[in-house]
């Protein structure tokens, strides 16, 4: 095995490869990949569309297969992790089901493929987290009532109640206005730093990947591959005035740099 | 600035807006419109058959036809009553048939494709020609009426059914299974609740469809019915009981359909179409 596998790694990929292949033509889709996430590390993928960035999330859960390398989560295969429901998993759209209000949509990972030591939330505790992201008022709400950003509110609750160890964000606020991206991003730091969950979030927005992670990956497209690995040193917890620091900055920079390089190779 | 605002009623600006001003005649016109359309119908052929003095035979006053219904109230609700009930077994057994095959063909490549063929044959052929065959097979009995039901109001339902429950968010699917979710639970919580629309504007078209085939059923050979008064009333020349046949059966499609709209009202208050009505 290459030394890019970690046996205390809470996610770790190891030479991972990934092809697709399509009527006339085969992509290589991820290439290579080694990664060790730490336990209750946020990290972010951040790249230009086709690095590979969303298959590695794919394949982080177990819903695609490396055609090489391996991907350890926890010790396990990362099949048989999905299958006991330690995977929140936040879509780029909210994907809510219209005929459930808000309580329902936000409980329906909970009801599935119900777990004996499963560690979702209580009833309560998902009312009184509805309630601190200032949903209180529409927790029985259809969402077509509800504006977009309320609505990717509900779809990061719904990954949270499920209480998992891992969260995977697949460009969650990429359809989301500008304002409501910024106030979305600090939701999520604080519901996190409750959780203590191991983060693995696909961007590719430079200042949401500093703001949130612990570490920005920084892919390139065709073959999608790793360039670069930035450590974010910022202290937590964050909130909106670090963005005013020069160390803020400075990794915006170095990110964009990062980004530019993959693109001229 | 001040000379406009010192005239202007004592509002400040915190005020909320006041009830934007209802129109009442307009209001009042709206809620007349369906009906403005049908009695305009309705009197535009009952004074031109009065005043183009128009043979009853050719074409009776609804007046006409409309009191001789009320007349013989028995008459008709006895063969009302046997042509719904026939349309009625038909809707539900053509729902049930399309539902089971529809949610075969979703989770199997191989049903799919082995399916579509007789689906696309059911959809391309008059299936009235086979009413002959059903009656060689269950002579006078109920049954060839309501296969021919059946066979009407199968195929919209087969294939609103099939949409519904293939045409899924591929993200809301993906988030399932990203907590792995069974193919039952996809089924009961995703792909079902998606189809609902699709099936009601499936039964909306299939209600008349199942009202259709019944009565061919009942030209062909049947002693009651109201295809069976259409029937002998045509070759008797009993103009008002021809008439009063097809007034019945409109009453009876509009019905059915109205009551189905209200279901749907209730049942898919969460979906878009539902908004704008």
């Amino acid at each position: 095995m290459s030394e890019g596998s970690n046996s205390t790694a809470a996610i770790s990929f190891s030479g991972v490869s990934k092809w697709f292949r399509t009527k006339d033509q085969l992509v290589h889709a991820v290439s290579q990949v080694s990664l060790d996430v730490a336990k209750s590390e946020f990290v972010s993928l951040i790249g230009p569309s086709g690095c590979g960035k969303s298959t590695m999330l794919r394949l982080a859960s177990g819903l695609l297969d490396p055609d090489h390398g391996t991907i350890v989560v926890d010790g396990n295969r990362p099949v048989d992790v999905r299958k006991r429901k330690q995977f929140g998993f936040i879509p780029q759209h909210p994907s809510l089901l219209p005929w459930r209000t808000v309580r329902e949509n936000v409980s329906l990972l909970c009801d599935l493929n119900r777990q004996p030591e499963a560690t979702v939330m209580s009833d309560d505790d998902q009312l009184e987290m509805l309630e601190s992201i200032g949903l209180g008022p529409f927790v029985d709400s259809l969402p077509n009532e509800l504006s977009g950003g309320m609505m990717q509110r509900v779809s990061i609750a719904r990954a949270f109640a499920l209480g998992a160890p891992f969260l995977l964000a697949d460009e969650p606020f990429s359809a989301l206005d500008e304002l409501t991206r910024v106030e979305m991003r600090y939701l999520l730091l604080e519901l996190w730093e409750q959780s203590g969950s191991t983060v693995l979030f696909v961007t590719h927005s430079i200042p949401e990947a500093v703001v949130l992670s612990d570490r920005a990956i920084v892919l390139a497209a065709r073959p999608g591959r790793i360039t670069r690995v930035i450590d974010v040193p910022l202290p937590r917890p964050r909130d909106e005035s670090i963005e005013d620091t020069d160390e803020y900055r400075e990794i915006l920079a170095e990110v964009r740099s990062a980004l530019k390089e993959g693109w001229s190779h | 600035m001040a000379d406009v605002t010192a005239d202007a009623p004592t509002m400040s600006f915190e005020d909320a807006p006041p009830e934007p001003e209802r129109h009442p005649v307009r209001q009042f016109l709206l809620m007349i419109a369906p009906f403005t359309g049908l009695a305009f119908f309705f009197l535009f052929w009952e004074f031109y058959v009065r005043l183009a003095g128009i043979r009853p035979l050719t074409l009776p006053k609804p007046s006409d036809v409309l009191v001789h219904v009320l007349e013989n109230p028995g008459f008709y609700w006895h063969h009302a009553t046997v042509t719904v009930q026939e349309a009625w077994w038909g809707f539900w057994m053509a729902f049930v048939l399309a539902i089971l095959v529809a949610t075969a063909m979703a989770h199997s490549k191989f049903m799919e494709r082995a399916a579509t063929p007789i689906i696309v044959l059911m959809q391309s052929m008059p299936v009235a020609i086979l009413v002959p065959v059903f009656l060689l097979w269950f002579g006078f009995s109920v049954w060839p009426k309501i296969l021919t039901a059946l066979l009407f109001a199968w195929i919209p339902f087969v294939a609103n059914a099939l949409t519904g429950l293939r045409a899924i968010d591929p993200e809301t699917h993906e988030l399932l299974r990203s907590v792995n979710a069974s193919r039952w639970e996809v089924y009961w919580r995703l792909r079902v609740p998606h189809s609902l629309p699709y099936l009601f504007s499936a039964g909306r078209i299939c209600i008349g469809l199942a009202l259709v085939g019944a009565v061919i059923g009942e030209f062909f050979n049947s002693k009651d019915g109201l295809g069976n008064t259409a029937r002998v009333a045509q070759s008797r020349l009993l103009v008002d009981q021809l008439w009063g046949s097809v007034f019945v059966l409109a009453f009876i499609g509009v019905a059915f359909v109205l009551v189905l709209i209200a279901v749907e009202k209730r049942v898919l208050s969460w979906h878009s179409s539902q908004s704008v009505v």
